[in-house]
């Protein structure tokens, strides 16, 4: 198994940081480098780096680009020009997800997919099998590097190395600006809930930039974070996790994801399977619950107060911030009431829990007004 | 590498036992720390139950992962670690001192020469 497993480009640099590994979609990846807590408070007090080289990077080009992105996409790419950045799921004929995605447009004929490191062949076979004729689709992800920047002082420290002023980029915007020395995609995306960029290159920079980061990060306290931290933070802002959250057996209607659907769309792949969905309502709906005495692991069962099963848990972690341990889940509707007080069980232990709002905490991300 | 007590019993599954007297406080090793990572629930364990040596007591967990603390010895638990309970951090930072679990009552000292010396456990945990 693990000869099969792959290694990110900077995988030595990581390892000599003293980055703890795990198995992940098919990767070996940092879980973390000091612990979990500590990385995590990083980025909501200040700041942290992640290489999230794992995620995949699927390009399509040629004339229609952005309209065949339309279609196979819910989300309206149609409408978007240089520099916007959608986040959107794909889905299937009958309306499951088969990823969530951010959706770069260059231009008319050039489109940039960044999907979840475990879907990236999959991603690439479906598209490719709806795919319009005089369109190209490229895989580049083995060569890209990716770093996510993310934090109250991310902005303060890339822009040390950018003349570029940041603050025009907006939230969910990219642009190629000069940084680093070199031309790079940047965006002022993330997946932690706090204000931050992303930032895209070719591999061969990847160990040089990653260094000068990190050592002008120094004076910001800055620390190296890994997937640990990655998912205790998108966690307590309630983002979904491609696997645990959402999947193919679940439609972005249930998994109140309908924010990412434009059902104004003339068509797009899975549409019609959406709107017999719509019309027939929903039978069960993704929830935050607080837990009593442990952790409710992505598995557990719901239960209702009289130990019926009502759902079950898709994620399920310790927040550092509220200092309480929370969850996410499905339960069938009419389940899932605010204050409804259920259970929650692994088949041997039982802990209580009710349900709560979301997203257990607000996102400060900064969108325009 | 991690840290190791000498003076103190060990248990293959990570627990250490200090014995003083008839009376044993148990807690996890720098090593079982160090493999949860950061630990944010501790189970409270019932003062008064008896326990067999091997029995889970309690359970305790991290971020990552949930791991059963075993007894290293048969017994009555006569005393629980609150603070740590309350502010699980110290078992992290400090599983060898404040960040112990609970003491028990040993039932036979006997059972002592099942588990592993500071030595033994250092090669074990290597």
């Amino acid at each position: 198994m693990e000869q099969n497993l792959k290694k990110i480009p900077l995988h030595n640099i990581h390892e000599k940081l003293g980055a703890k590994f795990i198995e992940f979609a098919g990767f070996f990846m940092p879980i973390y480098y000091t612990s979990i807590k500590d990385e995590h408070l990083s980025v909501r007090e200040r700041v942290g780096i992640f290489d999230v080289s794992h995620m995949g990077e699927i390009r399509i080009s040629g004339k229609d680009a952005k309209n065949f992105a339309d279609y196979i996409l819910t989300n309206n790419i149609e409408k978007t020009e240089y520099g916007d950045v959608k986040y959107t799921v794909m889905l299937n004929e009958s309306g499951g997800i088969v990823d969530d995605l951010f959706s770069y447009t260059i231009s008319d004929e050039e489109i940039l997919l960044v999907v979840n490191a475990s879907n990236i062949e999959k991603d690439f076979n479906h598209i490719k099998k709806y795919l319009w004729k005089n369109l190209t689709l490229k895989n580049e992800s083995d060569d890209i590097v990716e770093f996510a920047v993310q934090g109250p002082k991310a902005q303060e420290l890339l822009q040390n190395f950018t003349k570029f002023d940041l603050n025009k980029i907006k939230y969910f915007k990219f642009d190629f600006i000069e940084i680093f020395n070199n031309k790079f995609l940047i965006s002022r995306t993330g997946y932690t809930g706090e204000d931050g960029f992303e930032i895209y290159m070719n591999k061969k920079f990847g160990e040089k930039i990653f260094n000068e980061i990190i050592e002008k990060g120094k004076d910001f306290d800055i620390r190296i974070c890994g997937l640990g931290a990655r998912d205790t933070l998108r966690f307590e802002v309630c983002y979904w996790l491609y696997g645990n959250d959402i999947d193919e057996t679940i439609n972005p209607i249930e998994s109140g994801q309908k924010f990412l659907v434009d059902m104004n769309k003339q068509n797009f792949l899975g549409k019609d399977a959406l709107l017999k969905i719509i019309n027939e309502g929903v039978k069960r709906k993704f929830v935050g619950i607080e837990i009593e005495g442990g952790i409710a692991r992505h598995g557990y069962k719901i239960l209702n107060k009289n130990k019926n099963e009502i759902g079950f848990v898709s994620s399920g972690n310790f927040s550092f911030v509220l200092n309480k341990s929370l969850a996410l889940g499905y339960v069938n509707i009419p389940h899932g009431e605010l204050g409804e007080e259920i259970i929650v069980s692994d088949g041997k232990k039982e802990l209580s829990g009710k349900i709560i709002k979301k997203p257990f905490i607000k996102p400060r991300v900064k969108k325009e007004e | 590498m991690y840290k190791v007590i000498e003076g103190l019993f060990y248990e293959k599954s990570d627990e250490w036992l200090k014995v003083d007297g008839e009376i044993g406080t148990v807690g996890i090793t720098d090593y079982a720390q160090d493999k949860l990572g950061d630990i944010v629930y501790l189970e409270e364990a019932k003062v008064g139950k008896v326990v067999n040596k091997g029995d889970v007591v309690i359970s305790i967990e991290s971020v990552k992962a949930a791991a059963d603390i075993h007894s290293p010895v048969s017994g009555e638990i006569v005393e629980v670690n609150l603070d740590a309970v309350k502010n699980t951090v110290i078992i992290n930072e400090d599983p060898y001192g404040k960040g112990w679990l609970f003491k028990i009552k040993i039932k036979d000292k006997n059972e002592l020469k099942d588990l592993m010396d500071a030595k033994a456990y250092s090669e074990y945990r290597q």
